[in-house]
């Protein structure tokens, strides 16, 4: 059978931020739907979104309420989202309790008075509310089937998109009747992580579409539920071929000592302890970018937007112009609670409105701390998923992190987060003859050729300036407590920067 | 408690409104009445029975000391009101259609449907049972006239 002849399947809006591309497009027309979930996880609120974007007065929604939350209260509080319109009801939504039916008779007259009020109705959407409450004591275990048999058949008959609506828990998965009927089956979880909530949702099955696997994050907010991919909504874009262009810091001997810039696309850490100059390279990286006409993102986390672009300032890098202009944004991203995927969402939203080409993330710490306690435990995972999307349409991302200061060890980095990046440059202090003086050396560039010079530099006014030569008179130099090799500088060997090549 | 004036000034176009309609129909309703059942139909379909009972009984309560006529009245568990008709027939229709007690009744009523769902909400409901006339604007507490 050609592609042609097969049946097509419309997809409608979910109504809901990000789940459309989680369903794969859109849920099927006329399918039949279970939104299952503890308490308070937002079923409910789900499915008011679906019904609101797709209830017209020629094909309205019904909402079918039961014995659990009362209609009256339920519209007083979903009234207060956003996508709630009280104009669409009662023309394009009723809402229909059935309290008294399913108190006094039993399911075979509920079904008798969906029957009644879809024929009259023709509506696109159907919603039962909470069906649990419906079926909770059944005759027999048939009675229930035969029940939802004959429901999901009317209803699709009718042409009608379905949602039952339950609270269920994941053991009732198996051997239910109700989930076997379904098409579609939306679990929301909810739970508390030390301090917060998390919040995640599950597509269990949906048949006749490819949607994302996996748990999806998910915000209630005062514009109802917002879904974030996990796959952050690239999973139909193409990943964009690997450049050979180089991005430059605009610090002429760093550019060297990197074979003349970070490769366009790639994923450079900038690892150092504390005052070593981490952001001061990463606010010369953006501002360079802009000079050279690149939009850039800094996703800040320790600080707020305007003290950023203050510190800046006082390097003699303008960063309020370029945001005037759109080409730049500062995004502060609000600390404690965050999941990753509402960051990553927040950050596409921002690189896709301007164009940007170089991403700082500043700095990898502060973002772990922003996370919610509960997603911490996977943001490596996430790290990578986020770096990999991103990196992938050719964005080119600068993170800092900060590393204990060992002088035992050499550590890049405490996250053991290394495998994420292509390139490293590390920044150490160095006791050198009395003094506490800054080294830098580039640990590894993909795929690229980079000097193995171990360089000293300053923090200046004009930002970070390398000092002379490389440093050759001292053995041990990463250890922090070198010792001085008593060479002298006519011994000084040829520099092996990105000329005498260093390729990992 | 006395109802919101916005309320009132709603309930009493209800009842004019309603009044008219009883001119031309047969059986001649108490206004009052007739709002109250156009209510509890819509209503009802989506508060449920109990639902609108338990809120029809709530508005007799708070009404009472306003209008003590209506202390024999009743609401009954499927929410249909009684003793109202008797009450109305008390009433001088000609000099006072709408009925006072059935004034306060209803915009005690109305005045529940706002505090718990809102005036567009409740506006939105009324507009399903009554024709733009009988709920205008001027009867929004906000976009009254002066």
């Amino acid at each position: 059978m050609s592609t042609q002849d097969k049946v097509k399947i419309n997809k409608l809006p979910t109504g809901v931020p990000g789940l459309d591309e989680i369903v794969g497009g859109g849920l099927p027309e006329f399918s039949f739907n279970i939104i299952a979930g503890a308490p308070g996880s937002g079923k409910t609120t789900l499915a008011h979104q679906f019904v609101f974007a797709n209830a017209t007065p020629e094909r309205p929604a019904l909402y079918f309420t039961v014995l659990g939350e009362s209609a009256i209260k339920m519209l007083r509080y979903q009234q207060q989202y956003k996508f709630f319109d009280p104009a669409m009801l009662p023309d394009s939504i009723r809402f229909i309790n059935l309290s008294q039916v399913v108190l006094e008779k039993d399911l075979g007259a509920v079904l008798e008075q969906i029957t009644k009020e879809v024929e009259k109705a023709n509506p696109a959407v159907v919603v039962v509310d909470s069906f649990r409450t419906m079926v909770r004591k059944p005759e027999s275990d048939m009675d229930l089937q035969s029940f939802i048999q004959r429901l999901a058949l009317f209803l699709a008959s009718w042409q009608a998109t379905t949602f039952l609506i339950g609270e269920y828990a994941e053991e009732e998965l198996r051997d239910n009747p109700i989930f076997t009927v379904a098409d579609g089956l939306f679990w929301l979880r909810q739970t508390a992580e030390r301090n917060s909530i998390v919040r995640k949702l599950q597509i269990i099955k949906l048949r006749g579409q490819d949607s994302v696997p996996g748990l999806h994050t998910f915000r209630i907010t005062d514009a109802g539920v917002q879904a974030f991919s996990r796959t952050f909504g690239l999973t139909a874009r193409k990943r964009n071929p690997p450049s050979d262009r180089r991005l430059c810091f605009g610090i002429p001997e760093l550019d060297k000592m990197l074979g003349g810039g970070v490769r366009e696309g790639d994923s450079l850490l900038v690892a150092g302890s504390s005052g070593t100059g981490k952001s001061v390279l990463a606010t010369q990286f953006i501002a360079e970018g802009i000079r050279q006409g690149e939009p850039g993102i800094v996703a800040v986390f320790e600080e707020r937007p305007q003290a950023y672009a203050e510190r800046a300032a006082s390097l003699g890098l303008d960063l309020e112009t370029p945001q005037k202009d759109g080409k730049l944004t500062i995004l502060y991203l609000r600390p404690l609670d965050l999941s990753v995927d509402e960051t990553m969402h927040s950050i596409l939203d921002a690189v896709q409105k301007i164009g940007a080409k170089r991403l700082v993330i500043d700095s990898l710490a502060g973002f772990e701390m922003a996370l919610s306690p509960g997603f911490r435990a996977d943001f490596r995972e996430s790290l990578y998923r986020m770096i990999f999307a991103l990196t992938g349409i050719g964005v080119t991302i600068l993170s800092t992190v900060e590393v204990d200061e060992s002088f035992t060890e050499f550590p890049f980095s405490t996250y053991s987060i290394s495998f994420l990046t292509d390139d490293i440059v590390r920044l150490r202090y160095v006791s050198i003859d009395g003094q506490l003086r800054k080294i830098m050396v580039v640990i590894k560039m993909r795929g690229g050729n980079h000097a193995k010079d171990i360089r000293e530099y300053e923090i200046t006014s004009k930002g970070v300036v390398i000092l002379g030569k490389r440093l050759i008179n001292y053995q041990g130099l990463i250890s922090g407590i070198p010792v001085h090799s008593g060479r002298s500088a006519q011994e000084e060997e040829p520099s092996h920067d990105s000329e005498t090549n260093n390729q990992t | 408690m006395t109802a919101a004036p916005g309320m009132r000034d709603l309930a009493h176009r209800l009842l004019t409104y309603e009044a008219g309609a009883g001119k031309t129909s047969e059986p001649m309703e108490s206004p009052t009445l007739r709002v109250y059942e156009k209510l509890r139909q819509s209503l009802g379909e989506f508060v449920g029975v109990t639902g609108f009972e338990l809120l029809a009984s709530r508005a007799l309560t708070l009404a009472r000391p306003e209008a003590p006529g209506l202390s024999a009245v009743r609401v009954a568990a499927d929410g249909s009101i009684q003793g109202l008709g008797e009450i109305e027939t008390q009433i001088d229709m000609n000099k006072d259609p709408a009925g006072e007690g059935g004034i306060i009744l209803i915009a005690g009523l109305l005045g529940l449907l706002r505090i718990f769902l809102g005036e567009a909400l409740t506006l939105s409901l009324l507009r399903n049972e009554w024709p733009g006339e009988a709920i205008d604007d001027r009867n929004s507490v906000h976009g009254r006239k002066a």
